[in-house]
């Protein structure tokens, strides 16, 4: 195994005696080059986890560990560590160049150095015209840019963000998203990235720590998180899901990546092929399939189908999502648009799906007393 | 192109109005400021109004009476060494007020701001009886205590008006990059309340410099300061020198106010 340019072991943080800990022994590895993005609803530790590494925060407990150094009770300001902060936290007595060069004079480098760095990480970030202007002249997505110059200039050894783009208009953030992304994998800064938007995780992130309630709910790649969810709050979390409640009656034969492949039985809809983990055979687990992976069609086809009535159409143009209802449930699905007849409410609609897009949740569903 | 018409607001006679009501305010404050300015040089032999003619011999008489000369001496020794202090101290304690949270801190609060809300008399006669066993009656300590006592209060609070505004990350920002606190209050966090310090300065400044109440009570006989001076020189004469006096009281208040304003922006320290 490679070392880890970053290890959070069992960290924890208890804002006061007696409450619900924040960060509740929190363990994670980071790889060096990596952006790792902690995703998770408002209060589910995110920040402070981010704090706590940046220094910002004692840990009640737990341990940080930077390239093998111990830095936990290490002063924010020898932790070598670049930070951009959701209101970008730019001085506002200071010019451009002023901001981005003073993380190079603290570290007391020559005169000609600084000039040369500070004209390079402006140029990095495409604002090298601007170097003489006042903070408050500047745009919102300009100070996020001279924000990020500012951390990378230090060459820190860890990146964070902070909610970078939540102070963003829409069309911007997705500017400053790819942006920001390219310009981490060129400077290959191992960073760690807050935000409470999925796209922007899914899209940026090498790796996905979903959190919830002070708890890592899942760590990941983005293809993980998203296709092979390890519970129920990450499936809802990340993108749209159905759940189905899926009794696993037997094996039918190994899949990719160590997954097996099931026959199950949905109460009330029929038997139904599936993918999970290996061992799951006997036991109630929660299917999940994403919408878009519904095959929707107006005929009956095929044997392995949920027929349904079509509840409610929701067009959007280049988008169809229809809500089917089948017994007593109802399943989401989405339908490629076309200019021909829409399907209508109230018309039948029959749903099947390929079996490696329903995938079993690895931890069983309570049986409810017989 | 009759359109613009449309839109031409009519006549609205709350304007005027007000601009009258705002105009007698304005002369009511002022009113007092002109007629001294006009006594100081009238011929007058007695501080009257009207002025019977024009002359200069207040303004002649004023760098030849020892007493506001020392007055003001002592006047501005006061202040300056007051300003300095207060500075020094009131600055701290906002911060740890803004910054911190402890158990007492409504209570130093309290304490901090309390002289804003006690009569001068009753500080100044508690000052006498207190300094009195000190040694310190008729003495530049004694004076320089009670200044400080009655212009930290300003000081504190215009700091806290500038603390309240400013972004707390901006000095994590800091920290992180590498600074100190020492360096993180030196290079970010003055900077950013400047303005609310410095205009917490200037008051104090003109504040110690203007007090007669606790400088007569602490300080009459042995040190007297330009306002007691004042106050003396009225009760003995009655010429028009001390409207010549509060003349060039008025301009060096209003060219240290300009400077301020020119070089700082104390409109935007006060607002």
């Amino acid at each position: 195994m490679t070392e880890s340019k970053l290890s959070i072991v069992d960290l924890t943080k208890r804002y006061a005696a007696g409450l619900d800990p924040a960060v509740d022994r929190l363990n994670m590895e980071v790889e060096e080059g990596h952006l790792v993005a902690l995703l998770g609803p408002s209060g589910c530790g995110k920040t402070t986890t981010l704090r706590m590494v940046a220094g910002l925060m004692d840990p009640t407990a737990g341990s940080i560990v930077v390239d093998g150094k111990e830095i936990t009770h290490t002063p924010v300001n020898k932790r070598g560590m670049g930070m951009v902060f959701q209101s970008y936290a730019l001085f506002p007595h200071m010019n451009v160049e002023q901001n981005v060069a003073f993380g190079l004079q603290m570290r007391q480098t020559s005169k000609s150095e600084q000039k040369r760095r500070v004209a390079g990480a402006l140029d990095m970030v495409q604002l090298g015209h601007l170097s003489k202007r006042q903070v408050k002249e500047l745009s919102g997505g300009q100070q996020q840019r001279i924000a990020l110059a500012r951390a990378l200039v230090v060459e820190p050894t860890l990146l964070l963000l902070d909610e970078p783009l939540s102070n963003l208009d829409a069309k911007l953030r997705e500017t400053m998203r790819t942006e920001i992304r390219s310009i981490q994998q060129r400077t290959r800064a191992t960073t760690l990235f807050v935000t409470h938007d999925q796209d922007e995780a899914l899209d940026m992130a090498d790796r996905i720590a979903v959190m919830n309630g002070g708890l890592i709910e899942q760590f990941g790649s983005p293809t993980d998180v998203y296709e092979r969810p390890r519970t129920r709050f990450v499936a809802n979390f990340i993108g749209q899901a159905n759940f189905l409640n899926a009794r696993v009656l037997s094996e039918t034969g190994s899949a990719a990546k160590g997954e097996t492949h099931y026959r199950v039985s949905i109460d009330g809809l029929g038997q139904f092929g599936a993918v999970g983990a290996p061992g799951l055979t006997g036991s109630t687990h929660e299917l999940v399939i994403r919408p878009h992976r519904l095959r929707v069609s107006l005929q009956p086809a095929g044997t392995e189908t949920i027929a349904g009535v079509i509840e409610r159409v929701n067009y959007t143009g280049d988008a169809l999502s229809v809500a089917v209802k089948a017994g007593d449930r109802v399943l989401q699905a989405q339908m490629p648009t076309s200019s021909g007849d829409l399907p209508r409410a109230g018309d039948a609609a029959y749903l099947s799906w390929n079996e490696q897009d329903a995938y079993l949740l690895p931890t069983p569903v309570k049986e409810p007393a017989a | 192109m009759s359109e613009a018409r449309l839109f031409k607001p009519r006549f609205n006679p709350a304007k005027p109005a007000f601009g009258i009501l705002v105009f007698l305010l304005y002369l009511f404050l002022l009113a007092p400021l002109l007629i001294v300015f006009v006594v100081s040089f009238a011929s007058n032999q007695y501080l009257s109004f009207p002025p019977e003619g024009l002359t200069f011999k207040w303004y002649e008489m004023l760098p030849e009476e020892s007493t506001f000369v020392n007055g003001m001496r002592v006047s501005l020794i006061v202040a300056v060494i007051v300003t300095a202090i207060v500075l020094a101290l009131g600055v701290p304690v906002a911060l740890a007020l803004d910054r911190f949270e402890f158990k007492a801190k409504a209570a130093v609060q309290s304490f901090f701001l309390s002289p804003l809300l006690i009569p001068s008399i009753v500080l100044a006669l508690g000052m006498v009886l207190l300094f009195g066993p000190l040694n310190l009656n008729n003495t530049y300590t004694g004076i320089i205590i009670g200044h400080v006592a009655i212009t930290i209060p300003f000081v504190i609070r215009t700091t806290l008006m500038s603390l309240a505004t400013t972004d707390t990350s901006c000095e994590a920002a800091a920290r992180i990059l590498g600074a100190g606190s020492w360096t993180v209050f030196r290079r970010i966090t003055l900077p950013i309340i400047q303005p609310g310090v410095i205009a917490g300065g200037v008051i104090a400044f003109i504040v110690s410099f203007d007090e007669a109440v606790i400088s007569l009570f602490v300080a009459e006989s042995g040190l007297p300061t330009l306002p007691v001076q004042v106050l003396r020189y009225v009760e003995n004469s009655a010429d028009a020198a001390v409207a010549a006096l509060s003349v060039i009281l008025i301009l060096i208040s209003l060219a240290v106010v300009v400077v301020v304003e020119r070089v700082m922006g104390l409109r935007k320290a006060l607002r």
